[in-house]
């Protein structure tokens, strides 16, 4: 198998030179993947890997505009169809200096097995411009966005590309594109998610993330016949996923008892409840104050200083059945998982995008306990996504429950699947492998049923 | 109108008198100069009435006793530019010594006889380079009316033509005579030009008059006489000639030439006074034909009646109404004010008669005033057609408006009397006592001269732009406390600040400020801060800012006599802080002695509103007109602002603020993106709290600085200041929507003003950038806060003040660094030049910094300085985070007098977090003037190194819990080029020393 690797990694690096993120990204799928290959030989037969590799098509254009002073810049303009063997394409666009074909090539890769673990019908995709919005002014962030739409609106639409946003392309920058793009088709459709919540958008999306990060966690206690109920929690972050978390523990009943930001966490033996989460999200939301209030406001928590000396962080020290890494990149490191293990936590859900490093995967992979890895346990914030292009589609709104129990419903599928597949490939309760493989599996599969196309 | 009036008279006082004597060579014998320092101690002498007479200037002197040393004196010293010569100067003749001179340089040299016989050789004689000869009769005051003739000779077309400084002809061709008559007019002149220029003027601007007296103008014959008449008859204030004189040079005298003078003149001009001066009493009768007055060489009170002849005649008395071609007198005014009071009196038939007669307009040029002067001579009296009432109510309304916007740009002294609250006149500056006003209160005094001379107060509608009310006790009231019960010299030795405290209260505040203040307060309810301004305060090299305490105080009391006690007591806190240990450490860094430093201390209304139980600003900020970090589009020199809601406390400190450039507001790039608009802009503001405890509460120390108190926004919206300067975020939107429409958590983006214009804040603070950078000749830091609540709108204009640059770059070459060579190379440099010879680092360690601990860290470091600077080693300070940051998670928060030793700093990035440099006001203005090498690095960026792992293995000095202190076995080499913003530190001085 690695040779088979070994092989088409030459390849690829030698298709695609000068791009090293997406050759690590194709690297690291295709190791994970080992094990499928090695089963079903018929995707290596039908070049399935090489194939969903080579995006479907790739837009690469030409952005003119005109900054306030009258100076006309020129910025390039990308978009990867990556794969639509099982919906539209769906990703991101990232505005920031640092864009360049290989990064977005990687981001859109990894896209279409993201959006493929959702189980909803959306391909992969992603897309962007090296424009740098720090020190524009209003008008020349809408001159630029819609330039760059008066080149994308030919390539994009409701049922063939559906961008969103990332880096750099906010709910303003969302609002300008979508504006150039009704002007040019003359048509109101979905053809961009994270839209306002008066024109299209849909409810739920700050909340989306941490939600779906609590629902998993409770789909993965229920394989062990548990529910959150009564679960001590260790939550990281105090951000929307983290606020979110926290909210969705209170709800079913667990006692999220930390939370922290860049300066320091806090400890509340009592529990956070539902007073101190309205206090801790006016704090944070509206005050933007630091966590430290929240210790100075409420006794029963210690404030305890971030600590850049320590090669460890002691929020994740504290005796509980479960983590929520909700904050940032690598806040759990070998050290904080051993930690955690002694400390009895037997459940890890990330809400956060890759917040335990590698030796700490394999720490809890190796201890066996519930581990949500983040592609599975944070797909919901990708689900809302979904959510929204299935209520553009309907023209019809969801209320806030209807959002919330697809959203549940969502993420009981993914874990499903996950479950099921790590099953099927001989490592049950290997989360990691599960959503490694399901995701493949989907497009994979697709691609096979759809003929050579 | 007026303003502009004024801002042409202000700058052109500055520039007259461009010709001055600055050397005299006196040639004479040593026998000649004995005798003339016998006659009256030459130098002495010299200084003595030139000090007397114009306070800033006295000619030097030197004197040689021959041709050839003359010569040679003239070729070293550049600066001579008068000779005067004796006839007896032993190698060379006068005429050929003025001749031989004119060679080398144009100087003017004139000959100063001892005697009438000695006048008729060559040198006194047509054709001579002689200038002019004068007779030397034992008056040392001759040597004075050479030189201010020479100079006003030289001056008066210049003069006459910028401002219209008036003209005297003094036409006399008698040596003897001149000689006597020429010092008597300079004397009367002098004399009277001080008298009437008083009114509303403090000394400097007095002195700054002086230089508009009118000038003489000593013509020998007819034809000299006539060219200078026609030349300047527009600005001949009057005519004193003699009867008879040569028409021609070299002629013999005529005997009725100043007749003949006379008649040409009145052929046009009427009412120029003449006077015609004669040894023969006959020739009265020849001046009556000639409507000139008459005055008569021989008689005993020739002195005396010349005196009366000014007054009268040339109007440098009081303005003596009177009816048409009636003697008698209606009324008479002393002064402007009480020329504008009389004025709605006089019947109209004098107003006519006056105005006919240019009578006003000349008055007002006698005393210098010519900007109003100019505004009313061209109003014709046809023009008026007979309406009374018109020509008074605009002559009154010129005379107000002049005296409003002078009223701007004086600063009167404190008159408890005649304070009738503010605004009165336009003056709302003023100084309890004498004594300087302070460094900080001149910076404003010049910012108020601004205003008025570029007319901003109404430049932009419905904003009235201004300097807060203020009233300076000068230093002698520091002075005068200090010298009660031998406090200063207890203040200057005390060590401890409580104990200084104590004393400072115990000693009675000097009586007469205290009635001032008084008088100040029962008028002025406002709440008030009470600030230091001392000698040495935002000078350009030392600025001293945030050193001395600011209080605030509410102001608020009932009864007047309590507000007097709290700001007693606010002033005294300000005195004490003048020997604060705080201070006492700032001043070893710099070259004073504690001694040399005064306290004025300025009580300054805050600019503002009351909110409820709180009173501040819509907001204040910051603005210079030189930006250290621009980011595309802006340059370097658009400069850049910062503002906050609230008082200006958060800018000060460097806290959360908004920063953008006025030439591109709308350019913000701290709210680029959502996160980063979320994390930087304001979430509190400051305010001073009206209501809670007195000010003046318990005895001791009660704490008088802690008014000001900070609110969250929530606060902000209620009193509805948020909506000026407010936007919103949206959560579900991940967007930020600028005004208050919408629900959700509100931001400070300032997007009113900046980008719907709701408010030309961007438009105001670049003409003021403008303005102040022309006014100060360098980039400038202004300070500023306006209402939006009072009507018109209102823009306090606070402080100006140089930024401090080093303008005459020397340029340094970074040149190739080797690898491994340099400690540290940055592109993000503060500074310019080579320091050299530094053998001592001050480092917090990258691996060592806990940013929990960075107050300890600080402490630390604030020892270590002492002990630096003490043995007067100066050296490197390194560290990671904000120097000077207010906030201690982003920073080692130190403050100046803590680093004070330091030659070079280094800011190097966080392992966790980006530094942006801070830009914190008073820390950067210190860094900047003491001129500090600043290197910020930032290792993402690229374009920077620091080699921790070389610093971490350097032995340490001492090492403490935070800090180490290195002392290399060889000097490092620093290297800054400013223009580029480079600079290189390098392990060891491996260049030559250059020389």
């Amino acid at each position: 198998m690695s040779e088979y690797v070994a092989s088409l990694m030459t390849e690829v690096k030698a298709k695609n030179p000068a791009e090293p993120e997406f050759h690590q990204a194709v690297q690291e799928v295709a190791e994970s993947l080992a094990l499928v290959f090695d089963r079903h030989p018929e995707y290596r037969h039908n070049k399935i890997l090489e194939r969903i590799l080579e995006p479907e098509r790739v837009l690469m254009f030409r952005v003119p505009w005109q900054d306030d002073q009258g100076q006309i810049h020129v910025n390039r303009g990308f978009r990867i169809e990556m794969n639509s063997a099982i919906g539209p394409y769906k990703g991101g666009l990232r505005f920031h200096p640092s864009v360049n074909l290989g990064i977005l090539k990687f981001l859109a890769f990894e896209q279409v097995f993201k959006n493929s673990l959702t189980t909803l019908p959306m391909g992969g995709g992603k897309g962007g411009s090296d424009f740098d919005p720090k020190g524009k002014s209003d008008n020349e962030v809408m001159r630029f966005c819609q330039s760059f739409m008066s080149e994308l609106f030919r390539h994009i639409g409701p049922n063939t590309d559906v961008p969103a946003g990332d880096i750099g392309v906010g709910g303003r920058e969302i609002g300008f594109l979508f504006g150039q793009y009704k002007r040019l088709r003359n048509e109101f459709t979905g053809v961009l998610t994270g839209k306002g919540l008066n024109w299209g958008g849909s409810l739920i999306r700050p909340e989306a993330t941490g939600y779906g990060c609590v629902y998993f966690a409770q789909e993965m206690l229920g394989t062990r016949g548990q529910t959150l109920e009564g679960k001590t929690c260790l939550v990281s972050g105090s951000g929307n996923v983290a606020q979110y978390t926290v909210e969705k523990l209170l709800e079913l009943g667990a006692k999220p008892v930390t939370v922290s930001d860049s300066n320091g966490y806090v400890y509340d033996e009592a529990g956070i409840d539902r007073e101190k989460l309205a206090f801790l999200m006016d704090l944070k939301n509206v005050r933007r104050g630091r966590i430290k209030e929240y210790a100075d406001k409420y006794g029963t928590a210690v404030y305890t200083p971030a600590d850049p000396k320590l090669d460890h962080c002691p929020l994740w020290s504290y005796k509980a059945d479960c983590a929520f890494p909700s904050a940032t990149q690598n806040e759990i490191n070998g050290k904080d998982a051993a930690n955690l293990l002694a400390n009895g936590v037997y459940v890890v859900a990330e809400g956060a995008n890759m917040p335990s490093t590698i030796d700490a995967i394999n720490q809890f992979v190796d201890a066996r306990i519930l581990y949500g890895p983040g592609k599975a346990a944070n797909a919901g914030g990708v689900a809302t996504s979904g959510l929204e292009m299935a209520q553009n589609s309907m023209r019809f709104g969801w209320p806030r429950e209807e959002v919330d129990s697809r959203l549940h419903r969502i993420m009981k599928d993914i874990h499903s699947a996950c479950v099921t597949t790590a099953d099927r490939f001989g490592t049950p309760g290997n989360y990691v492998n599960g959503a490694n493989i399901a995701g493949f599996l989907k497009v994979a599969d697709a691609m096979m049923d759809q003929g050579l196309v | 109108m007026p303003s502009s009036l004024v801002r042409a008279g202000f700058r052109d006082y500055q520039d007259l008198m461009r010709y001055r004597i600055l050397h005299i060579l006196l040639v004479a014998t040593p026998y000649d100069r004995f005798l003339l320092e016998e006659a009256g101690e030459l130098s002495e002498r010299m200084l003595g009435e030139f000090r007397n007479l114009d306070v800033h200037y006295a000619p030097g002197l030197t004197g040689v006793s021959t041709g050839a040393e003359a010569l040679e004196q003239v070729r070293r010293q550049e600066s001579i530019n008068l000779i005067i010569t004796t006839p007896h100067v032993a190698d060379m003749h006068p005429a050929r010594l003025a001749a031989q001179v004119k060679q080398i340089r144009d100087i003017p040299v004139v000959l100063l006889a001892w005697d009438p016989s000695e006048l008729n050789g060559p040198a006194a004689r047509q054709g001579s380079s002689i200038e002019r000869a004068f007779l030397w009769q034992g008056d040392a005051r001759i040597l004075q009316a050479i030189v201010k003739s020479v100079e006003d000779w030289r001056n008066v077309e210049h003069d006459t033509r910028s401002v219209g400084v008036q003209v005297i002809l003094l036409i006399e061709d008698n040596v003897r005579q001149y000689s006597s008559f020429l010092p008597l007019m300079y004397d009367e002149l002098l004399d009277h030009s001080q008298r009437v220029i008083t009114e509303g003027l403090n000394l400097s601007q007095k002195i700054l008059r002086m230089r508009a007296r009118p000038k003489v103008l000593l013509c020998t014959n007819f034809e000299e006489a006539k060219r200078a008449f026609q030349t300047y008859r527009d600005d001949v204030l009057g005519i004193i000639s003699d009867v008879e004189f040569p028409l021609k040079p070299g002629e013999q005298p005529h005997p009725e030439a100043g007749v003949r003078f006379a008649e040409e003149v009145r052929k046009h001009y009427q009412d120029i006074p003449l006077v015609l001066h004669s040894s023969k009493p006959e020739n009265e009768r020849l001046a009556r034909q000639a409507r000139a007055r008459f005055l008569l060489k021989g008689s005993p009170h020739l002195l005396e009646d010349l005196r009366k002849l000014l007054v009268q005649d040339f109007c440098f008395g009081p303005f003596v109404f009177r009816r048409e071609d009636q003697e008698g007198e209606v009324d008479r005014a002393d002064d402007l004010r009480s020329l504008e009071q009389k004025l709605h009196t006089i019947p109209p038939e004098s107003l006519f008669f006056h105005g006919r007669h240019n009578h006003f307009s000349r008055w007002l040029k006698a005393r210098t005033e010519f900007a109003v002067a100019h505004a009313l001579r061209p109003r014709k009296l046809e023009d008026y057609k007979g309406d009374a009432d018109k020509l008074r109510s605009d002559l009154i309304q010129a005379i107000t408006d002049y005296r409003f916007e002078r009223g701007q740009t004086v600063v009167a002294d404190f008159d408890r009397d005649h304070f009738a609250g503010l605004g009165e006149s336009g003056s709302d500056f003023y100084r309890i006592g004498g004594g300087s006003l302070g460094g900080k209160a001149r910076g404003l005094a010049f910012v108020r001269r601004l205003i008025a001379q570029h007319g901003l107060r109404n430049q932009f509608d419905g904003i009235r732009i201004a300097i807060p009310t203020t009233a300076v006790l000068g230093t002698d009231v520091f002075d005068r406390f200090l010298n009660t019960g031998g406090l200063r010299a207890f203040a200057i030795d005390s060590q401890d600040d409580e104990e200084l405290w104590r004393r400072f209260l115990a000693t009675p505040f000097p009586e007469e400020a205290e009635r001032d203040l008084a008088a100040f307060l029962a008028r002025v309810r406002q709440p008030l801060a009470v600030r230091s301004s001392s000698l040495l305060e935002d000078s350009l090299h030392q600025p001293f800012t945030g050193v001395y305490d600011t209080l605030m105080l509410r102001n608020n009391a009932w009864s007047v006599a309590e507000r007097v006690h709290q700001a007693v007591r606010a002033v005294k806190r300000v005195w004490a802080s003048t020997f604060s240990q705080h201070a006492k450490a700032y001043l070893q860094a710099t070259a004073f002695r504690l001694e040399e430093e005064k306290m004025a201390v300025m009580l300054q209304g805050i600019v503002g509103a009351v909110h409820g139980p709180r009173f501040y600003p819509d907001l204040s900020g910051v603005a210079r007109s030189h930006n250290f970090y621009p980011t595309s589009p802006m340059k370097a020199e658009d400069g850049i602002v910062a503002v906050a809601l609230g008082l200006g406390r958060a800018i000060v400190e460097g806290g959360a603020c908004l920063r953008f450039c006025p030439r591109y507001p709308k350019h913000v790039p701290q709210l680029s993106s959502v996160a980063e608009a979320l994390k930087s802009t304001q979430r509190d503001f400051w305010a001073l709290r009206l209501d809670g405890a007195s000010d003046s509460d318990g005895d001791g120390d009660g704490d008088l600085s802690m008014r000001e108190e900070s609110f969250g926004l929530d606060a902000a919206e209620a009193d509805g200041t948020l909506a000026a300067v407010g936007s919103t975020y949206s959560r579900e939107n991940d967007a930020i929507y600028d005004s208050l429409a919408r629900p959700g958590p509100r931001l400070i983006t300032f997007a009113p003003m900046l980008k719907h214009g709701d408010f030309p804040l961007p438009e105001i603070l670049r003409t003021l950038m403008d303005v102040g950078h022309q006014g100060l000749g360098a980039p400038v830091e202004i300070e500023f806060a306006v209402n939006l609540q009072a009507r018109p709108r209102e823009f306090g204009f606070l402080q100006v003040r140089p930024l401090a640059l080093a303008r005459e770059m020397e340029v340094i070459e970074i040149g190739e660094v080797e690898p491994g060579a340099a400690l540290c190379w940055s592109q993000r440099v503060l500074g310019n030049g080579r320091i050299e010879g530094i053998q001592d680092l001050v480092v917090v360690d990258f691996q060592r910094f806990e940013r929990s601990r960075s107050r300890e860290a600080a402490a630390e470091i604030g020892r270590l300085n002492n002990q630096l600077l003490a043995s007067g080693t100066p050296y490197v300070l390194i560290g990671v985070g904000r120097w000077g940051s207010r906030d201690p998670w982003l920073g080692i928060p130190v403050t100046w007098d803590q680093v004070a030793g330091a030659k070079v700093i280094v800011e190097a990035g966080l392992r966790d977090l980006k530094v942006t440099p801070s830009q914190g006001s008073h820390f950067f203005q210190n860094l900047t003037s003491f001129n500090v090498g600043y290197f910020t690095i930032n290792p993402e960026d690229g374009q920077c190194l620091l080699d921790w792992d070389w610093l971490d293995a350097q032995p340490a000095e001492t090492a403490r819990d935070h800090v180490r202190h290195l002392r290399l076995p060889e000097p490092v080499l620093v290297k800054m080029n400013g223009r580029k913003g480079e600079g290189v530190i390098l392990k060891r001085d491996m260049e030559e020393p250059k020389r």
